[in-house]
């Protein structure tokens, strides 16, 4: 019971105790679920147990390119994962200008109702954005009754079932659904700027756009990098249920995205060790991504975030 | 500074209390991972055994049937609480997703009771899923009326030399392996019987004048009577892959009316010979090439690849539809009135077909009944005599006929008369007796039955199927259906199609087939996703050219997944079957 004397060291192991829970609950939830990996090595068919399974090695990463259409079909679904991710980072901004004109709303009430409005979409879940989309754009839906009622269409157009520009209409239903909380973060910012900087500015004669563009938004930039790069090393997860529902036999060509791949795959009819080799490369890559993405932070703004 | 060290310090403990209490066994299921999805109204279950039958016990039953997940209410709770004191809670893969098969075999325990697929069963034979119920099944009488079905199954059960019994198959009837009893086959081409007068019965050879009659009823009535667009097809994509085919479910429905079936990839000729799904000569193709040809007609309504269920239903409903080819699909439009007023759906023979039906479910329908492993001995007598109960003719007649003085009466007579046909459809009140709510939202949940509609009740001599009963039929012998009969020359659907030999029955047998190996089971996975995709944009696709270039990228596409290893795997698998329906069949002639 001699360390029971050392003040310091006592102290050491109570604020150990402190983070003991978090510890836990993170190799419960985070670490204890890499044991599933497992699956990916063996014939897995429930309701068979593993002992009862046959090891395999690594048979399941093989047949992912064994043969031409299914590297096609790998392919074509890295493409998808990559044009979605790839979009909604091009357009990763548009939360922050979002906040920023928000902010320049003089009027508080309407400022307010503004905000609330859209960041209420947020709690909505996908299904039901989905039954939205349903009856706004099915064929008998509020858009086809006006384009036919005002002879712009003769047939109802079938706007859920053709894969035309069908990542941007994504990108459109997400930004709808997520822009508004997406833009709290950067409200938060915004209100954290020093208001002193603005009274000098508008003393020397600076106009609102020019506010905008020396003070808030250089304000913003770290925020906004830091989101950037988390983003980033997210590349790969795009979610799944903004895309399952949304899939059909018309756009799952291009819908489909990793994610939903590995889903379709294992829940579908029971690929479940294909899909986990699936996810153990995912999440291999995503690891990778988040490396890199670390280290050009760490190259352009002089220090990583991890 | 004391009261917060004493916060943290409670924190702790409650975390870790918490995680550990998380993570112990339940008592009495012996595994250490009880999925979270477990409903919480099995923790109303009593925490000692109960000791006799006057203790109300829950059953938690695994269902691949049932279409809803939840505690049985309304109506029907009544009638299970009544008869053998249980409550009923039902957990649904149709819900929750087939993943929960996964989850809860990987736990140890599926529920209490358990029904699967017929492979599936086997499987949970093998890893002791199941419980033997050998020696308890004897004492039960109304089970031991079906034996010889009971045993037949069992023995098929691989590994079962010994003659165990496992598992009851569900449907069965106790007419014959080969006999047909229905009066309308399950899947055969029905139309508006008022649409098709109005046109003068136009005779139809083929597909294409079947066509060309839907078009003249678009073209005289372009909406229902409300003025909602009406089309001749409406489909639904919810389906697909279902009942051990691959495809998407109308066109499969719909290749029966060539004497075809299709068996996962495979397809069997009504000479008993096997084609494949790719065949361009067999009805896959001809039917989804049908249907493109109605699209372009513009009879196919344009929602058909993104609906869901629902909203076909309610299309069926409204009169938005003009073709039915489920039996039980007329069940959404037909009434007793609208068969008085003639205009009701009704089957209309094309010249051409051959209709292809499998017999009386002798045997089961494939589906098979059995009892969790986990279950205590309290609880699995409870279990069987619920289960005896269930084949009882009592019980029967409420999961078939519905309740007395409600959905049927005894005459003076003593023959049984149909009251409120439309209890189901129309969702109408029970009698506050029966615990009040709709007769549809109360209905049995368990949705499957052991003993099947069309078996004869012992005590009326007719089949339990109220549509069945002859003072029914008298009802219903409408100017619509003398209209019908005098037409065709026949009382009933089925009667016309026997006359004219163009009725191709296969028999039913008890064969447990094995299920896909881990690789077999992807690639038909990932062949189906393609064939359903490719399937719903060729009946969409613009024109016949667009539409062959579809089909051969498809084909090319599927061989790449190896579909052909699928096909080699399907046949040997259905030729076991195939040989056992030959076998039946020679044995009625």
């Amino acid at each position: 019971m001699n360390f029971l004397k050392n003040k310091k060291k006592l102290r050491s192991y109570r604020e150990f105790l402190y983070i003991l829970p978090f510890l836990i609950i993170v190799a419960i939830f985070s670490y204890y679920p890499l044991y599933g990996w497992v699956y990916a090595f063996f014939d897995y068919k429930p309701p068979f147990p593993l002992t009862m399974d046959k090891f395999v090695g690594i048979k399941w990463f093989k047949s992912m390119v064994d043969t031409p259409t299914k590297v096609t079909q790998l392919l074509n679904v890295l493409r998808n994962t990559f044009a979605i991710s790839g979009l909604s980072t091009l357009f990763s901004w548009f939360p922050m200008a979002f906040a920023i004109f928000l902010n320049e709303i003089t009027s508080k009430r309407y400022r307010k109702f503004v905000q609330t409005v859209t960041t209420l979409p947020n709690f909505i879940s996908w299904v039901l954005v989905y039954s939205i989309a349903y009856s706004v754009l099915s064929s008998t839906g509020a858009v086809n009754s006006v384009l036919m009622g005002l002879g712009l269409a003769d047939t109802p157009r079938m706007f859920l079932q053709s894969s035309e520009h069908i990542w941007f209409k994504m990108w459109v239903w997400l930004t709808w659904k997520n822009a508004g909380w997406a833009a709290i973060m950067y409200i938060a910012a915004i209100s954290g700027i020093d208001e002193e900087m603005n009274e000098a500015a508008r003393i020397d004669g600076a106009s609102k756009i020019q506010i905008i563009w020396h003070i808030t938004l250089p304000s913003l930039l770290p925020t906004y990098f830091v989101l950037l790069m988390l983003n980033l090393a997210n590349f790969l997860s795009n979610g799944m249920e903004q895309f399952y529902v949304f899939q059909n036999a018309f756009n799952k060509e291009y819908i489909q995205v990793l994610d939903l791949y590995v889903y379709n795959l294992a829940m579908g009819g029971g690929g479940y060790s294909l899909s986990v080799a699936i996810s153990i490369l995912k999440s291999l890559v995503s690891v990778v991504l988040l490396v890199a993405t670390n280290s050009l932070s760490k190259l352009v703004r002089g220090e990583g975030f991890i | 500074m004391k009261l917060r060290k004493l916060l943290s310090t409670l924190l702790v403990v409650v975390l870790i209390a918490t995680i550990l209490i998380g993570c112990t066994t339940p008592s009495g299921t012996g595994t250490t991972n009880e999925p979270t999805t477990k409903p919480s109204s099995s923790s109303g279950q009593p925490d000692t055994p109960s000791t006799s039958s006057d203790k109300t016990i829950t059953i938690e039953m695994f269902n691949v049937a049932a279409n809803y997940q939840g505690l049985q209410s309304g109506w029907f709770a009544k009638v299970f609480k009544d008869g053998v004191n249980i409550e009923l809670n039902v957990i649904a893969p149709q819900v929750a997703g087939d993943a929960i098969y996964q989850t809860r075999a990987s736990a140890g325990n599926l529920g209490d009771l358990v029904l699967l697929e017929r492979s599936d069963f086997a499987d949970c034979v093998k890893t002791g899923l199941v419980r033997e119920i050998t020696n308890e099944i004897k004492n039960c009488p109304n089970l031991m009326e079906y034996k010889a079905q009971i045993d037949v199954f069992n023995e098929s059960l691989e590994g079962n030399e010994a003659g165990k019994t496992y598992g009851i198959p569900v449907e069965m009837t106790n007419t014959s392996p080969t006999s047909y009893s229905q009066d309308v086959i399950y899947s055969s081409p029905m139309l508006r019987w008022d649409l098709y007068s109005e046109l003068g019965y136009p005779e139809m050879e083929n597909l294409d004048d079947l066509l060309d009659v839907l078009a003249a009823m678009k073209e005289a009535h372009p909406t229902n009577e409300a003025g909602d667009p009406a089309y001749p097809f409406s489909l639904w994509p919810d389906w697909d892959g279902g009942d051990g085919m691959m495809g998407i479910a109308n066109v499969v429905q719909l290749t029966t009316w060539y004497g075809e079936k299709i068996k996962q990839s495979v397809i069997v000729k009504p000479d008993d010979t096997f084609t494949d799904i790719l065949d361009k000569n067999a009805s896959y193709y001809k039917i989804t090439n049908f249907l493109n040809k109605a699209y372009l007609k513009g009879l196919v309504d344009p929602d058909s690849g993104t609906q869901n269920w629902d909203s076909a239903v309610a299309k069926m409903s409204n009169g938005q539809v003009y073709l039915m080819w489920y039996s039980w699909q007329v069940g959404f439009w037909n009434s007793q009135e609208r068969l008085q007023n003639g205009n009701a759906f009704i089957f209309v023979p094309v010249k051409d077909q051959i209709y292809y039906a499998d017999s009386d479910s002798y045997y089961g329908s494939g589906r098979i009944l059995g009892v969790g492993s986990s279950v205590d001995d309290e609880k699995y007598q409870r279990i069987m005599e619920f289960l005896d109960w269930y084949a009882s003719p009592e019980s029967l007649m409420y999961q078939h006929c519905g309740i007395e003085g409600f959905n049927y009466e005894i005459g003076d007579d003593g023959r049984y008369y149909v009251k409120n046909s439309n209890a189901l459809m129309d969702n109408l009140p029970v009698p506050e007796e029966w615990g009040g709510g709709g007769y549809n939202d109360g209905f049995n949940k368990f949705n499957q039955w052991i003993v099947a509609s069309i078996s004869t009740n012992p005590k009326t001599g007719e089949p339990y199927n109220t549509q069945y009963w002859s003072t029914y039929k008298e009802s219903i012998m409408t100017d619509m259906k003398r209209d019908w009969a005098e037409k065709f020359g026949a009382p009933e659907p089925v009667d016309y199609m026997k006359k004219n030999n163009v009725l191709s029955v296969s028999p039913n047998v008890s064969i447990t087939l094995p299920s896909d190996p881990p690789d077999i089971s992807v690639v038909r996975n990932q062949c189906e996703d393609l064939l359903e995709d490719f399937t719903w944009r060729m009946i969409f696709a613009k024109n016949q050219a667009e539409f062959d270039s579809m089909w051969d990228q498809m084909t090319s596409q599927l061989n790449g997944l190896g579909f052909q290893d699928l096909i080699k795997h399907d046949k040997e698998v259905f030729s076991i079957e195939l040989a056992a329906k030959k076998e039946a069949k020679a044995a009625a002639n």
